[in-house]
């Protein structure tokens, strides 16, 4: 699909002549297999050419090169996502934002800072900590994601329920339109006059376009944290006390339920300790001190009314670590219970969950497989995980027809087929379920009003007739996730 | 005219079938139709799509001046689009019809305790729908953000009869395009937004609003930063100006038994900046709606970063007028008519001089003008519009730009 011709030109776009710094432009197969897969890594496809641009004009030059002989593209950050985002198109072109990693410009007094999209998610974090502020989407794969994939993908994470997810603490955006033009969408400064495309832009999972400076909102650091473990002997009597929990009027920074297959994954994994039980319930409470002492009684006596047996509250920031740190090690942990597994994530009703999780038993009983649940439960976001065996013959299409009919059951339960992972690749055919014509056309409206081309990472998201023998598979952990570096959940 | 004349028993006979045709008038040369369901606002749509007439589109009519004014064949009221859809009190979501006055709409949240956490202009005839389309937000934006953090998903009615749904009834989902946040303040120029799904909040045990006055704006400016970069539980602050002086008005919302505590601190933190007492105040919130009250006069909205607010405060008293400015940078300005004109000039220099702020005009605008500064709008969102509503029947011209 590249020519030596289009080849010269990404050249002279990314580098410039008679300088000293390493090339821009990568096109040997070894290093461009580094590239043809993301999270999702089942799923493989080799680009033809992978640029990393140093400034938003060689992004600007890359992407005109695209435009004048459509070959499609696409940004990527760490590739941590998980649902093939950053997949390439087979012999297109991959725009790595490795050497745009500036925080440019940090504003304390008025919340928000600069970055350009290849800083790494705790490093903003990390530049306004010791003002006593924080940036608050926290995906677990943090320490490694950045934010121009956050944006892309509308990242999440476990203290969204309180903080909002992505698109809450993104003000304004540089953008690169497929055509190559350079547009800004919001401002600093509230309500720009004008649509709202920083709104839709955010999570369109590289469709729309390509980020190139991002203008975030950063949130003060609360006065005070705490952590409460509690152990079930249901999943729906911790489901109710979640219910109970949101219904007092509180709203905790983060609420995760884990079932007794997850959490005993863990401990086997990382040891946190936790109690032997059916359910187990993490409540994180932050805020003024004297507010989160008050509520944190409350919520306590919430969960043994509810029948929580044992109920512990971290008394030090190690143990708050302790516990978060089994939490998030549940993805991986699943190694240490079973051979292969899948990871979903679907969303639902908070009140649906006794429900939804009892119907989710059931069929995987049917069909003889276990089925793992760990779930930010203040949100209704499940991700089960499909554990099965690849050895065993057929199994795996077994598994994989399972994890696809529980999203099926979150959309007929009110819910959503993703909450945080995306829709990518992995997920085009789910989209059809969930949303009708009409309304994945309209959506078409906006993609072709930017990209008329289709040239921005196409072939993602929308649901596209599905080939012969075409299946989406297993989870396989990230590099990055069995070098410990990286957790998912 | 004359098309629309004749065009009404041309509807009528069209849509005898699907709509009731009783909701269908002649007032002043336009067809005016109140349908009463997203089907027969896609009836409405699709036919003056395909004849090529303008719809304006109009809840309670509280903010119809603002934006450019819209010539129309067809008034499309959304005053019979009323009800709540769903209340699922224990997921903390609700779904209501967009001709809902917003006060109706949050009596009956009330019930279970819980609000839409918005402080839009006139709340009692307002409609959620006019309130989405102008994007309105007061104070509390700063505790619970705007309305693209409230609304989780729409029904909407293209131009061409689609109807169509975006997002979701849960707060968490990434599944496709946000057209929501694209429909929210986009003034109806891409669609007929019929019904939306809020993220509730409960509402808080306890409120207090207490003010400090002074005769120059910048320490109040000062504190103001002071209190956002603290850890209280802040709901809404806002600063007022006029000739008469400055006022920063907090609002603190908690359990009662930590409000007395924080208080104190407030307190403590007015003491070191402005050296005056926190002075307890009954809803000193409804200042942005007095601004409104008198009939004429110029009103904006200018927006700006926080840190500029005082230093703008200050400069539209000097330019003889008053103003109710949210800590999030919001600000409603007013100007008496026979200053106005200058005014408007001297604040939009002043507030492009602060960073990238804006200056919109709300009334009292020379009928030749834009109520928006002078910047044009995007090709993009104009290539956005042509494909939502190619033949520009949607409330044409009304946005920015002129679309």
């Amino acid at each position: 699909m590249l020519n030596s011709a289009i080849l010269d030109a990404l050249r002279a776009a990314v580098d410039v002549e008679g300088a000293t710094l390493p090339s821009g432009l990568i096109t040997a197969t070894n290093q461009l297999q580094t590239y043809e897969c993301d999270g999702l890594t089942n799923m493989r496809a080799l680009p033809g050419a992978v640029v990393l641009p140093r400034s938003t004009e060689q992004v600007q030059a890359v992407v005109r090169i695209c435009d004048q002989f459509r070959i499609p593209f696409v940004a990527r950050g760490a590739g941590t996502g998980l649902s093939g985002g950053a997949l390439p198109a087979e012999g297109g072109v991959v725009i790595s934002f490795a050497r745009m990693n500036r925080i440019l410009e940090i504003d304390i007094p008025n919340q928000r800072l600069i970055v350009e999209p290849g800083v790494i998610n705790t490093h903003v974090t990390d530049a306004v900590a010791a003002y006593g502020y924080f940036y608050a989407p926290d995906p677990s794969s943090q320490t490694v994601c950045t934010i121009g994939g956050n944006v892309a993908e509308n990242a999440g994470g476990a203290h969204c329920l309180k903080y909002g997810f992505t698109t809450t603490h993104v003000l304004s955006l540089e953008v690169v339109l497929p055509n190559g033009e350079l547009a800004t969408f919001g401002s600093s400064a509230p309500d720009a006059p004008g649509y709202d495309l920083t709104g839709v832009f955010v999570g369109s999972e590289g469709t729309l376009g390509v980020a190139t400076k991002i203008t975030l909102r950063i949130v003060k650091r609360p006065e005070t944290v705490q952590v409460l473990l509690a152990a079930f002997d249901s999943t729906s009597a911790a489901a109710q006390a979640v219910s109970d929990v949101i219904a007092a009027g509180m709203l905790p920074a983060a609420l995760e339920m884990m079932d007794r297959l997850s959490a005993k994954a863990s401990e086997a994994a990382v040891h946190p300790n936790y109690p032997v039980c059916e359910a187990l319930l993490l409540v994180e409470l932050d805020g003024p001190e004297a507010e989160v002492n008050a509520q944190m009684a409350e919520a306590t006596a919430l969960c043994q009314k509810n029948g929580a047996w044992e109920v512990r509250l971290a008394q030090t920031a190690q143990e708050r670590g302790l516990i978060w740190k089994g939490r998030k090690a549940a993805f991986a942990a699943m190694g240490r219970i079973s051979p292969n597994y899948i990871v979903q994530d679907g969303v639902i009703p908070r009140t649906a969950l006794p429900v939804v999780l009892e119907a989710i038993s059931r069929m995987a009983t049917e069909v003889q497989l276990r089925v793992a649940n760990v779930f930010h439960a203040g949100d209704g976001n499940l991700h089960p995980m499909v554990l099965y065996d690849q050895a065993i013959p057929g199994q795996e299409e077994i598994a994989l027809d399972l994890s696809y009919r529980i999203l099926h059951l979150c959309v007929d339960h009110g819910g959503s087929i993703t909450g945080e992972h995306g829709v990518g690749k992995e997920k085009q055919q789910a989209m059809g379920y969930m949303f009708s014509e009409p309304d994945l056309d309209t959506m078409q409206l906006v993609r072709h009003a930017f990209d008329p081309h289709n040239i921005a990472n196409p072939d993602k998201l929308f649901p596209r007739t599905r080939l012969c023998g075409e299946k989406s598979g297993p989870y396989i952990p990230h590099p990055l996730e069995t070098a410990g570096v990286a957790e998912f959940f | 005219m004359t098309a629309a004349l004749s065009s009404f028993d041309d509807l009528r006979a069209s849509l005898g079938a699907s709509l009731n045709v009783a909701s269908m008038v002649e007032r002043d040369g336009k067809i005016v139709v109140s349908p009463q369901s997203t089907e027969e606002v896609a009836a409405i749509t699709s036919y003056a799509n395909e004849r090529e007439l303008a719809i304006e589109i109009v809840g309670a009519g509280t903010k119809r001046g603002w934006g450019n004014p819209v010539q129309a064949n067809i008034l499309l009221e959304t005053a019979r689009l009323t009800g709540m859809r769903g209340h699922s009190w224990q997921d903390l979501t609700a779904t209501v019809a967009v001709g809902t006055p917003w006060a109706a709409m949050q009596r009956t949240l009330a019930a279970h305790g819980q609000w839409v956490a918005l402080d839009p202009l006139w709340p009692e005839t307002a409609t959620v729908g006019g309130i989405i389309a102008t994007n309105d937000s007061g104070a509390l934006r700063l505790r619970y953000g705007s309305l693209r953090d409230l609304i989780i998903g729409m029904t909407l009615v293209l131009a061409d009869g689609t109807v169509a749904k975006s997002g979701g009834k849960v707060v968490k989902n990434v599944a496709g395009y946000d057209l929501h946040k694209l429909m929210t303040g986009a003034f109806g120029t891409l669609g007929v937004i019929t019904e939306v799904t809020f993220r509730l909040h409960p509402i808080p045990a306890q409120t207090r609003s207490w003010s400090l006055s002074s005769e120059a704006a910048e320490p109040l400016g000062e504190l103001m930063l002071k209190v956002l970069d603290s850890q209280l539980s802040i709901q809404a602050i806002q600063l007022r100006a006029s000739s008469a002086g400055y006022a920063l008005d907090v609002e603190l919302a908690t359990l009662p038994e930590v409000l007395t505590l924080q208080v104190a601190a407030l307190d403590r933190l007015a003491e070191s900046v402005v050296a005056t007492s926190l002075v307890s105040q009954d809803q000193p919130f409804g200042a942005r709606e007095e601004l409104f009250a008198p009939a004429g006069g110029l009103i904006v909205k200018a927006t700006m970063l926080p840190s500029a607010v005082a230093s703008v405060s200050s400069e539209v008293v000097r330019l003889g007028g008053s103003a109710v400015t949210q800590a999030t940078g919001i600000m409603y300005a007013r100007f008496p008519d026979g200053v106005a004109a200058k005014a408007l000039v001297a604040l939009r220099a002043s507030v492009t001089a602060a960073g990238d702020g804006s200056v919109t005009v709300l009334r009292g605008l020379d009928a030749s003008a834009s109520p928006w500064s002078a910047e044009g709008v995007s090709a993009l969102s104009r290539e956005i519009k042509r494909r939502f509503d190619p033949n520009g029947i949607l409330n044409p011209g009304r946005f920015v730009g002129g679309i």
